[in-house]
This record gives C-alpha cells, sequence and structure tokens, in this order.
C-alpha cells in the first residue's frame, strides 16, 4: 500500500490507483516490499516523483522522515528527471555496500530506461534484498 | 475477364483492405493516451510513495508520511558545518557515516 492511503477512507479511490502503474504492477511492488522486509528486517520504501535540487539531499531528506532512519533504504525514482537515488541507512549501509547499492542501481536504470518501472522497481528491490541478507 | 474487373480485383480489394487497418489502426489510436511511462516523455503523475506496512511503523498513526504532494526539499535542513562533511561520493557533501547508496541516471 502506499503512504497516503491510510489517511483516507476505506472507500475512496486511491490516488495510486492515477498514476504509471498498474495494479498488477502495484501489487507486485507491494509483495517485493513485503519480502525484503520481513527477510531482511531492513524497512524498504520506494518514492517515485519529482526530486528537487539538490537531488541527492532531497533523497537523503525524505530518508530521514522515515521511522527508524537507520535501519531504512529509500529508492527514489524521478522519472521526468531519469534520475534514481538509493538511500542507505547507518546500519543498513552496513548490509548493503554502496558497491552493491550501485549493482542494484545499474540495473534499474537499466530497466527504466526501457520504460519498465514497475519492473525495474521490483527487481531493484530484490537485488538490494538479497544483498542484505537474512536478518 | 474485362478491364473493369481486372481493375476491380487488382486495385479495389487491396485498396479495401488496406482501408479496413488504416481505419483500425485510427480507431485504437484515437484511444487516451496509455499511462506507461516512456522515456522522454513527461511525467505527470502524482508522487507516490510505497511502504510495505506503514501502520506497523507507526503505531499511533499520526504522523504518517503523506503521499500526493511533492516533498518540499530542505525547508528545514540546519545548516552543517564544513567539518563534519566528506567530499567522497561524487562531490556531494554529506554527513560522516550518515547514508550510503547510490545514484543512477538512465
Amino acid at each position: 500500500m502506499t503512504v497516503g492511503d491510510q489517511t483516507r477512507s476505506l472507500t475512496a479511490r486511491p490516488e495510486v490507483l492515477d498514476g504509471p502503474f498498474t495494479t498488477r504492477q502495484l501489487l507486485r511492488i507491494d509483495e517485493a516490499l513485503r519480502l525484503a522486509d520481513s527477510t531482511t528486517g531492513l524497512t524498504f520504501s520506494v518514492y517515485v516523483g519529482d526530486l528537487d535540487e539538490p537531488v541527492r539531499q532531497h533523497a537523503e531528506k525524505l530518508h530521514a522522515q522515515l521511522p527508524d532512519p537507520s535501519h531504512s533504504v529509500l529508492v527514489a525514482v524521478s522519472p521526468n528527471q531519469r534520475l534514481l537515488e538509493i538511500v542507505t541507512g547507518a546500519e543498513a549501509r552496513k548490509r548493503i555496500p554502496d558497491r552493491d547499492a550501485k549493482l542494484a542501481a545499474l540495473s534499474m536504470a537499466a530497466s527504466f530506461g526501457g520504460g519498465d518501472l514497475g519492473g525495474g522497481i521490483v527487481s531493484g528491490l530484490d537485488q538490494l534484498a538479497s544483498h542484505a541478507g537474512r536478518s | 475477364m474485362s478491364v473493369l474487373e481486372t481493375v476491380g480485383t487488382f486495385v479495389g480489394i487491396p485498396l479495401l483492405i488496406v482501408a479496413v487497418f488504416g481505419g483500425l489502426a485510427y480507431a485504437s489510436g484515437g484511444r487516451a493516451q496509455s499511462k506507461r511511462y516512456r522515456p522522454g516523455r513527461p511525467f505527470e503523475f502524482t508522487p507516490v510513495w510505497f511502504l510495505s506496512s506503514p501502520e506497523r511503523l507507526h503505531p499511533d498513526g499520526a504522523q504518517a508520511l503523506t503521499g500526493g504532494e511533492q516533498r518540499p526539499a530542505l525547508a528545514d535542513e540546519p545548516a552543517q558545518g564544513a567539518g563534519s562533511q566528506d567530499v567522497t561520493r561524487q562531490g556531494v557533501a554529506t554527513p560522516l557515516g550518515a547514508t550510503g547508496g547510490a545514484s543512477d541516471r538512465w
């Protein structure tokens, strides 16, 4: 589910359905996030939207808004700017070294370049989770 | 075969087929544009933020993160001292040992 959903009533049509993802893609992203969280013990989250300059700082600021930033991994995707940022917290960084994050970023960027946002996110999460290993 | 029949067979029928397929293509092209993201095309969707289980992370639910609008950047970020930064990652200054990760573009 998306983070904003819970503030709205359950009957209202979630805004996320008007986004670029089909229902099937949303389900796959949800599944990937849940699997990544439960296997690694870290908290993964995905942001898709514009990032302000400087992009890296904006992504880090979003990451800092997560409940437990040090154990969290944020994947921020900006399709307009064609930019991707992966932010790992201090603890998460020990599990996912920057080199592995870069590897996941490369494969995600390759998918995004082909126009496959959902697939790129899912495969990136999968890579990050497998690099992090089991908790 | 008369001239009329020949023309009808070898010109009329192909033209008819072309017209049918052209019409089909035109009709399907007139639909609303696909939602799918394509690189290079503007991306005009509301920002979304996915978390697997926000309700578990926020038992109180009060200060849950909200999607739907673009996040303001660096609005309330405190100024950082230059001494506490390293500039190893592509020239971007970050607090020492705070966050890691990677960047890429496509």
